[in-house]
């Protein structure tokens, strides 16, 4: 008992799945204490369970299908985008492009959508490329530190094996980095899923988890809102199981 | 020991590296020729010592054509135009092996897959090029570790795995920066046959390598050169340079068992080493 709270102690796995069993159930209980009562912060489990069969029988999974989609769109050309820059900043000339692009980061959305409103007409096009500017300034910046952080060793060893430039940057950088590719997206995807509110209101029509958050929001629908905050965590948490379990499964030798 | 001294296989004449305003190397110059012993095959075996931050690894880097050096030239012999008068050649990148402290691999290759990768400039056949790897895998004790990569390897299997890509790769010369740095009695043992399988392969077959263990460095070279911060004038000069030849072949301690007299010289080097 005394090992679970002295620092740097190790525990067996049964004492660790025992220690989040107690969070999850003291989770729940300051949950249910919580709400209940006339006044409460938080809707009660009941309200949220309420909330969750209502939005599935208003088709919570096609909604789910329509955010899914929009995410994977903005994510591929968002990578296409970053990778192109992030492996040509070993350029010197394109360097400073990429180091600008990855400053970006730092603008705000609002001032881009502006400029983006006015070059798409159409609504869904608009929403994907909010996302496609947003997300590649991030994985821009997670992209260039995977580059900066190859040991030097790596691109001499592959410069004595007669590799030339070109073929360093595709053996070492490109080939040889594939799974921390995955990680980075992976990594960045909370940002993308964090974004879903903000870019699905742009286009009420296209629907979405983040559209159905919005007007419950408008309603004051609290076990609804919940109740979808918890889908957009379950999505976002299995996306982020499934890309691990890829690199894993893909990329043996991929020990990050 | 009879010998002689033939075709000169490295010439480097006053060799410098400077990054931005610091010296690492200067004033470095050597030539190692051809060692020719009636009956047996003979590569040659260099050993550069000298204390932490004098310059070795720069030094090993400008040898193999991985650093521009900021004066001077490292020659090789063009050995593919062994009969022609002029074969010497300025070394390039790929021309001279070099293996590393940390005996760095491709990490997404398997061991297969990166000897293939050495190979992929040699104009053999896919077969003759699966036959050579087989072959190399199995007299360097590696074919259980075919199809694994580096980070499923040991600290041995990966040294191999990274002189074999490299004797693949490159002609006949082989730089190897500290070698036997952290390496077990059995490691170290795997290594020294190594060198061995290297030198009786080929006449021109050339080991350079760097080492803090100086019975090391006199057990196994017939060319010692110490690296060390020159005095000039009384003063102790901040680059590295060779401050003293050994030529255990003149000495006639080459090729020999370590005895009484290889630890004189192992006396020497360390007295040249920390006066320096």
């Amino acid at each position: 008992m005394k090992n679970i709270i002295t620092p740097f102690e190790n525990i067996t796995k049964k004492s660790k799945l025992l220690i989040v069993l107690g969070w999850i159930i003291a989770l729940f209980s300051f949950w249910f204490l919580s709400s209940m009562g006339e006044r409460h912060l938080f809707p009660s489990p009941q309200q949220v369970l309420k909330g969750l069969i209502e939005l599935y029988n208003e088709g919570l999974v096609v909604h789910i299908g329509s955010s899914l989609l929009l995410c994977f769109s903005a994510i591929l050309i968002a990578i296409l985008i970053s990778l192109c820059f992030s492996y040509l900043s070993t350029i010197p000339l394109i360097h400073p492009i990429a180091k600008g692009l990855s400053k970006l980061r730092y603008l705000p959305l609002t001032g881009i959508t502006f400029y983006l409103a006015i070059l798409i007409s159409d609504a869904r096009t608009m929403q994907i490329w909010v996302l496609v500017v947003f997300m590649s300034t991030y994985l821009t910046t997670s992209l260039l530190s995977m580059v900066n952080a190859i040991p030097e060793e790596e691109f001499d060893h592959a410069r004595s094996l007669g590799c030339n430039r070109w073929e360093v940057l595709w053996e070492v950088v490109v080939k040889g980095r594939i799974d921390h590719v995955i990680d980075v997206i992976r990594q960045n995807l909370a940002i993308v899923w964090m974004m879903l509110v903000t870019v699905e209101s742009i286009l009420v029509a296209a629907g979405g988890l983040g559209f159905l958050i919005k007007n419950s929001d408008k309603f004051m629908n609290h076990g609804r809102i919940i109740a979808l905050q918890i889908v957009i965590l379950a999505v976002g948490l299995f996306i982020d199981f499934v890309l691990n379990y890829l690199r894993k499964s893909f990329f043996r030798y991929s020990k990050i | 020991m009879n010998y002689s001294s033939e075709n000169t296989l490295l010439y480097i004449e006053d060799l410098s590296v400077t990054y931005g305003d610091k010296t690492i190397i200067k004033d470095i110059n050597l030539v190692e020729k051809d060692v020719v012993r009636q009956g047996e095959i003979t590569g040659q075996v260099i050993a550069v010592v000298g204390r932490s931050g004098t310059g070795k690894s720069t030094f090993f880097k400008a040898l193999t054509g991985l650093v521009k050096p900021s004066t001077g030239k490292v020659l090789i012999a063009n050995t593919t135009v062994i009969d022609s008068e002029n074969n010497a050649k300025a070394v390039c990148e790929g021309d001279i092996g070099f293996v590393d402290q940390k005996y760095t691999l491709f990490r997404n290759k398997t061991v297969y897959e990166a000897l293939l990768f050495a190979l992929r400039k040699k104009q053999i056949s896919k077969e003759a090029k699966h036959e050579q790897i087989i072959s190399y895998l199995k007299d360097w004790g590696l074919e259980k570790a075919k199809d694994q990569y580096p980070c499923e390897l040991s600290g041995g299997q990966r040294q191999r795995t990274a002189i074999i890509e490299q004797i693949f790769s490159s002609g006949h010369y082989m730089v190897l920066d500290e070698p036997f740095s952290g390496l077990d009695i059995g490691n170290i043992q795997d290594v020294k046959n190594a060198f061995k399988l290297i030198t009786k392969t080929h006449e021109f077959n050339t080991i350079i390598y760097s080492t803090h263990d100086i019975e090391l460095a006199v057990e196994l070279a017939d060319s010692i050169y110490v690296i060390g911060y020159p005095e000039i004038d009384g003063k102790k000069m901040p680059y590295g340079t060779i401050i003293k030849h050994f030529d255990m072949k003149e000495i006639g301690l080459a090729w020999k068992e370590f005895g009484l007299e290889h630890l004189d010289i192992v006396k020497q080097i360390k007295t040249v080493m920390l006066q320096s």
